[in-house]
């Protein structure tokens, strides 16, 4: 299966490069989405990335997702991997996606458990998140807003989002929820370096008011 | 009382007008617009200097004071313009976002390593 990572990345010039040397030991080919980054983040990615895309102004992750996977899909890849750009995933764990894929999983989605260091708080709203999630649309998703996730071209097709922000992943599992693609979860590590970046709670109250926005619309 | 509040809506409706001028100057909206704008300004004064002309839309509406009526009436305004421009940002903000991902899409450059993947 011709599978390519992709790479979110906004301000990341400190971590991007990085992770990029790790993704390169993969061996599979990367593509980096610069989501509109006023700081060197192109220059460093460019260095790297096997493909590197840029929105000429921030539009958020989602949108970010979305330009990745419409490239990779049109350039002949079967399927994606989403890789976040900061270092919190490990390399390691890219075989699990690589494997499930294989053996025909159309959706992956990564899963932090609580004794890789997520924090408590973090912890307690994601799995509040999950329950009412699986209250309203009767899918349980154990990790909704982890962003180490891999999907093949057929299901991106159905199940295409409009969150342009880190509503995102809520999203595509509310949008899951309604196919009926075959999907498993596999366990991630995380390395939490950042309390500022990633989802606040303004972010986790906006993604809760859309949960039932979409409850209504899709 | 009403005397003031009626020279304070008179002054601002009078304002509003000059922004629509304004705004029509600096060739922002077009004459139709600024039209439509002072038109619906003016009729705002009118109102406000004549308010008597309501009485038979109060009587019914069954609304007891002119106040009122008007107070109804603005707030009926407000959330149809507020909810024209949210629906019109939404439209513009889908536009942007096709166009920005579209253009990252065509000009992606490719490093020489990839080509032989």
């Amino acid at each position: 299966m011709k599978i390519a990572i992709i790479i979110p990345a906004y301000n990341e010039e400190d971590r991007i490069g990085e992770t990029l040397k790790g993704l390169l030991k993969i061996g599979l080919p990367m593509v980096v989405v610069d989501d509109g980054s006023k700081d060197r983040t192109s220059l460093v990615a460019q260095k790297h990335a096997d493909y590197f895309l840029k929105h000429r102004i921030n539009m958020g992750k989602g949108s970010a997702m979305k330009t990745g996977a419409e490239f990779a899909f049109k350039n002949g890849f079967e399927a994606v991997i989403y890789f976040d750009a900061d270092g919190q995933h490990s390399t390691e764990d890219l075989s699990k996606f690589i494997d499930k894929l294989n053996d025909g999983y159309e959706i992956i989605l990564g899963t932090r458990t609580y004794s890789y260091d997520v924090p408590l708080v973090r912890y307690i709203g994601n799995k509040f998140a999950s329950l009412l999630v699986s209250l309203l649309f009767g899918l349980y998703v154990s990790d909704l807003i982890c962003g180490f996730r891999a999907l093949t071209k057929n299901a991106y097709k159905q199940i295409i989002w409009e969150s342009k922000g880190y509503g995102v992943e809520t999203e595509m599992a509310v949008r899951i929820s309604k196919t009926k693609l075959k999907m498993c979860e596999v366990p991630v590590k995380t390395i939490y370096l950042d309390s500022v970046k990633g989802v606040t709670l303004l972010d986790a109250f906006n993604i809760l008011f859309q949960v039932f926005k979409w409850r209504i619309e899709i | 009382m009403i005397i003031g509040l009626q020279v304070t809506a008179i002054l601002f409706a009078l304002l509003m007008i000059y922004f629509a001028v304004l705004h029509f100057r600096r060739r922002e909206i077009t004459s139709m617009e600024m039209a439509s704008w002072t038109i619906i300004w003016i009729a705002t004064i009118l109102i406000t200097v004549f308010p008597e002309v309501l009485r038979t839309y109060a009587q019914t509406f069954a609304v007891s004071r002119l106040f009122d009526l008007m107070v109804v009436g603005g707030f009926i305004l407000v959330i149809f313009m507020v909810t024209t421009a949210y629906m019109k940002i939404k439209r513009l903000e889908k536009k942007v976002e096709d166009f920005i991902r579209k253009e990252a899409i065509t000009n992606v450059s490719t490093s020489k390593q990839s080509k032989n993947k």
